[in-house]
């Protein structure tokens, strides 16, 4: 990163952080807190989406442990909210091994398909031991701020997405970025060349199952309630994997402008078009897929190259 | 001596069930097999198969077990156009867009069917759910026979085709190699446009089959999308038969988890075995090729 | 490389975005309406039960408009659609306080979903009036905000446990609930007061909603051959396990339940369970043919409006807006904290009972037991409701016609 884009990027931050003086309504603090929240999942997410080519959509499996994490050591064992909001990471981690352990071997459609087992086993899971999970009656988060909760949650948000922004700018330019997007392009060859496939593989979906687990507990809290159906739901996987694929897989500022403009578009639609809201927006799911098809930002990219050589 | 019979009453009953399953896996793994496409629509279709039943039955009075021939019809053709019209164009694309594209496609279908016939629950109401078959101890419903009998004639249909005629040969040649297939002189989009449509029709047909003896609603879908994915792993790299074969092993998973452990967990066990076999053999249970 | 500021950019656009859209419907700020905002399930699994809660409200819309509205201004609703998941349901009343302004907000539709906006409007201190949330954790927390017009989950187990008491006085009971907030809720508050009552659960078995076969689940039921089965069953799938009860020979004596799928109006007809339905107990919050005046009046505006008969939860949405036009009227106020206060005081007959809120917020509403006969729901307890004797005990299915 050049000492300009650090300059930019510090720019933004702040920027963002003034953004409160200008937004005070509760309403807008909290779409903004949605837009980045799904922003850091986002950037979280293509990490492994995108940089490793490994396409997840189980990623609602370490959100719902990052809920569900602070909720129940803090509920059912006493823990203090922030060191229960770094067991709940602890333990998202801990899954992910697990879970890259096995499905890692898999390759391609399969190894979707065998996150999103892991999170419906999960979420069955959850539902299924009222005594220990709550089950559907569901169980209470703890709030991690108090007063002007809607501004302190969207700090915390902002600072999740600039945390993750962190990784992937030092993703995209460290070796061990250069041997994810090796395995991205050729496991075979990555793998000839001496690259640690599996062990690159399952560290990437530790940082990513970590980031994804603090958005969870992040939601968890500032709702102060949650269900299994809810933070467990293969909807939640399909949001966080649409925001980096629309915006544009294996960018750095993909996910954060998918995040924007589908969150955004996702609320604008609820309260214009009522009931068809969700046709609207899988509309617009098919036209970008059709006339976008590298994402927004891998378009944008490309309109540059083009322009550059012409 | 009860617990026998009621074991293998579950067993029975959990074929019948997994009958229509690998009707929608079978579909599921045509699509799979031929494109590589985790198609996240395939419950969404399914539901359109059951109001197509379901409108030919309300306004034409047509028997839904032969009403569904109708969804197969119409849901083959919309396969086609959405194939050509949507698919072919990112075919060159990652998987990544055309997962994306049939999430798309699957939140138009159930919005535009909440938005045209709707949000409430429909169902409908025939003669024949009332004739139970018994054989000694063992009671079964008429209408999960006819279900099973025409589910089992298509599973055989399809396999034949599959596997005599040439249609299913040049399928065959790229489920193996999509790269070498157009080498051989196969025509890709011609067998992938039809493989689609096939794969729609087939779930247009489940969803027929089971409009009688269930209910339907915009959302009705979207568990059959997870089973059929669990189907697909479990028969094998889009591999038709054991895709029928993981749908009857599902169907009875299932009525043995519900009679020995409860209900609630069927998902769950349905999801551990998938797991387990990934794990074990990721080339599926019934499958014999690598991933 | 100017992308981090674009992206600021970009979010400051989106954000104008955000705020012209939902001030679209507010374009027009006309004097002369007063906004009451409603949270409900327009897509989404309970799209169904969120319709019927919208066909409610616009019978009540037009009925008080017609009569001159309230404080002189016509009623306008603010919608928002949760779709059916709970922080939809919270974001929706984060919208409907600061954008839309509404000092009153009524719903969620499911008990999960206003669950989750019990803090919000707490701390947002705008009252809410929950027409159909029976889980009875809607009502925990102690808010001082909240106020709920229909009866809960213990409600319906101990109204259940009165009649039965009261009819033939069982000793054992299967409890069969389908895995959601509503189901796990009511089978709970069933079986504490069942065993509080001396009766011993032999049997709970939990579902997966809206699945086609429960044939190896109530095998397992009749193997432990219960006196009542007790259903706590939300959707259609009410209909399935009647049909699948007769096919595997389930026959307690008493099949009850907790309403919902089993007291929707199709249940009893040919588009629902038709003759499988049949001497099925439920209890209900209200029926058209309820003693209550106005009822039949609903009705027929229902009729009129849908085509079909009301089930309750459009008649609890309808009233719930009928209290909020009460309370607005009596506060003389657009003042959230009047209004909490107005509710407090109000003491009104509705088509679906009287209403008055006890110290909690809560509304004892009667809970009746009705029994499914030749097709219709009928009253058969409490004694002084009651329009038809209860037929005891369920006969065996081989023995019906």
């Amino acid at each position: 990163m050049t000492r300009r884009q650090l300059l930019l990027a510090l720019a933004a931050c702040a920027a963002c952080a003034l953004l409160p003086l200008v937004v005070q309504k509760d309403y807008q603090l909290n779409v903004l807190f949605r837009i980045f929240l799904f922003a850091a999942l986002g950037l979280a997410w293509n990490l492994v989406g995108g940089f490793t080519g490994q396409l997840s959509l189980g990623h609602a499996a370490f959100f719902g442990i990052g809920a569900y994490g602070l909720a129940l050591f803090h509920g059912k064992l006493g823990v203090p909210v922030w060191p229960a909001l770094a067991l709940a990471v602890a333990a998202a981690v801990v899954a992910s091994v697990l879970i890259g352990g096995v499905a890692f071997r898999l390759r391609g459609p399969y190894f979707a398909l065998a996150t999103i087992a892991f999170a419906e086993v999960l979420r069955n899971v959850a539902k299924n031991l009222p005594d220990v999970t709550g089950g559907d009656v569901g169980v209470q988060a703890p709030p991690l701020f108090a007063g002007a909760i809607s501004r302190s949650f969207y700090f915390a948000a902002v600072g999740l997405t600039a945390c993750s922004l962190a990784v992937t700018a030092w993703a995209a330019r460290s070796r061990f970025g250069y041997y994810l997007m090796a395995i991205r392009e050729n496991e075979d060859t990555a793998l000839s060349v001496g690259v640690n496939a599996t062990r690159s593989k399952v560290s990437v979906l530790a940082i990513s199952a970590a980031l994804t687990a603090v958005g969870g507990a992040l939601y968890a809290s500032l709702f102060l309630y949650i269900v299994p159906d809810q933070v467990l739901a293969i909807d939640i996987s399909n949001e966080i994997a649409i925001v980096a694929m629309l915006g544009g897989a294996g960018t750095v500022l993909g996910p954060i402008v998918g995040a924007i403009i589908l969150e955004t578009a996702s609320e604008v639609f609820k309260n214009v078009f009522h009931e068809a809201h969700l046709l609207i927006y899988g509309v617009l799911i098919l036209l970008v897929v059709l006339f976008l098809p590298e994402g927004i930002v891998g378009a944008l990219k490309t309109l540059r190259r083009r322009r550059g050589k012409g | 001596m009860d617990k026998l019979w009621s074991g293998v009453q579950a067993v029975l009953n959990g074929l019948l069930t997994g009958s229509l399953y690998a009707v929608i896996g079978m579909g599921m793994a045509l699509i799979f097999g031929v494109m590589r496409i985790v198609n996240f629509a395939h419950g969404a279709f399914m539901m359109l198969g059951m109001y197509v039943t379901y409108v030919l039955y309300e306004r034409a009075h047509i028997n839904p077990y032969f009403g569904f021939v109708g969804a197969a019809l119409l849901l083959g053709a919309l396969g086609y156009l959405i194939y050509h019209g949507l698919l072919r164009r990112i075919a060159e694309r990652s998987d990544f867009m055309q997962i994306l594209m049939t999430l798309g496609i699957a939140l138009i279908l159930s919005d535009g069917i909440l938005l045209t016939f709707g949000a409430d629950y429909h169902q409908i109401n025939i003669p024949l759910l009332d004739k139970n078959v018994h054989l000694g101890r063992i009671t079964l419903n008429a209408p999960w026979l006819v279900s099973f009998a025409i589910a089992a004639v298509l599973a055989i249909g399809m396999f034949l085709f599959v596997m005599r005629s040439s249609l299913g040969r040049a399928l065959r040649a790229i489920a193996q190699n999509r790269y070498a297939a157009p080498l051989m002189g196969i025509d890709v989009h011609r067998v992938q446009a039809l493989s689609f449509a096939m794969g729609l029709a087939a779930v247009g047909i489940a969803g027929g089959l089971l409009l009688p003896v269930f209910y339907l609603y915009p959302g009705v879908g979207d568990q059959f999308t997870l089973k059929a994915f669990v189907m697909v792993v479990l028969g094998g790299m889009g591999s038709i038969g054991g895709a029928a074969a993981a749908g009857l092993t599902l169907g009875v998973v299932e009525s043995l988890t519900s009679l020995y452990w409860g209900n609630e967990w069927a998902i769950a066990v349905d999801f551990a075995i998938f797991l387990l076999v990934l794990s074990l053999r990721p080339a599926g249970l019934f499958g014999s090729q690598r991933v | 490389m100017k992308r981090p500021t674009a992206c600021v950019r970009l979010s400051l656009l989106a954000l104008s975005l955000v705020q012209a859209a939902a001030c679209k419907e507010g374009a027009k700020p006309e004097a002369n309406t007063f906004r009451i905002g409603v949270v409900t399930s327009l897509t989404g699994p309970a799209a169904a039960f969120g319709q019927a809660h919208k066909n409610g409200y616009t019978i009540a819309v037009a009925e008080l408009n017609a009569k001159g509205g309230v404080l002189g201004k016509k009623v306008e609703l603010v919608y928002y659609d949760d779709q059916s998941k709970p922080d939809q349901a919270v974001q929706g009343v984060s919208k409907l306080v600061d954008q839309d302004r509404v000092p009153l907000i009524l719903g969620a539709y499911s008990s999960e979903s206003t669950r989750a906006i019990v803090p919000a409007v707490t701390q947002k201190q705008v009252p809410l009036l929950m027409p159909t949330a029976t889980a009875d954790n809607v009502m925990e927390s102690g808010s001082a905000w909240v106020f709920r017009i229909c009866a809960g989950s213990g409600a319906y187990a101990s109204a259940t446990l009165d009649f039965l008491k009261n009819n033939g006085a069982p000793k054992t009971l299967a409890i069969v609930y389908e895995n959601t907030n509503f189901g796990q809720s009511n089978a709970k508050s069933m079986k504490t007061a069942a065993v509080a009552q001396g009766m011993t659960v032999v049997d709970e078995e939990a579902y997966q909603a809206s699945s086609p076969d429960y044939k190896a689940l109530l095998q397992r039921v009749k193997d432990k051959d219960p006196e009542v089965v007790y259903f706590a069953s939300y959707l259609l799938d009410a209909t399935t396990l009647m049909r699948q009860s007769a096919e595997v020979g389930l026959n307690p004596k008493y099949f009850t339940s907790a309403g919902t799928g089993f007291a929707a109006a199709e249940f009893p007809t040919d588009k629902g369970a038709g003759k499988y339905a049949e001497l099925t107990f439920s209890v209900s919050q209200w029926l058209p043919s309820a003693k209550w005046a106005g009822s039949k009046e609903f009705d027929d505006a229902f009729f009129k409006l849908t085509g079909a008969h009301p089930a309750y939860h459009a008649m609890e949405a309808y009233a719930a807006l009928v209290v909020a036009a009460a309370a607005v009227n009596a506060a003389k106020s657009d003042q959230p904290a009047a209004l909490r206060d107005a509710l407090r005081q109000v003491d009104l007959a509705t088509p679906f009972g009287p209403i008055k809120f006890d110290a909690k917020g809560q509304n004892p509403h009667p809970v009746l037991i009705t029994q499914v006969q030749a097709a219709q729901y009928r009253v058969v307890w409490p004694a002084d409701a009651a329009e038809a004797k209860a037929v005891i005990p369920t006969p065996p299915w081989s023995q019906r016609q």
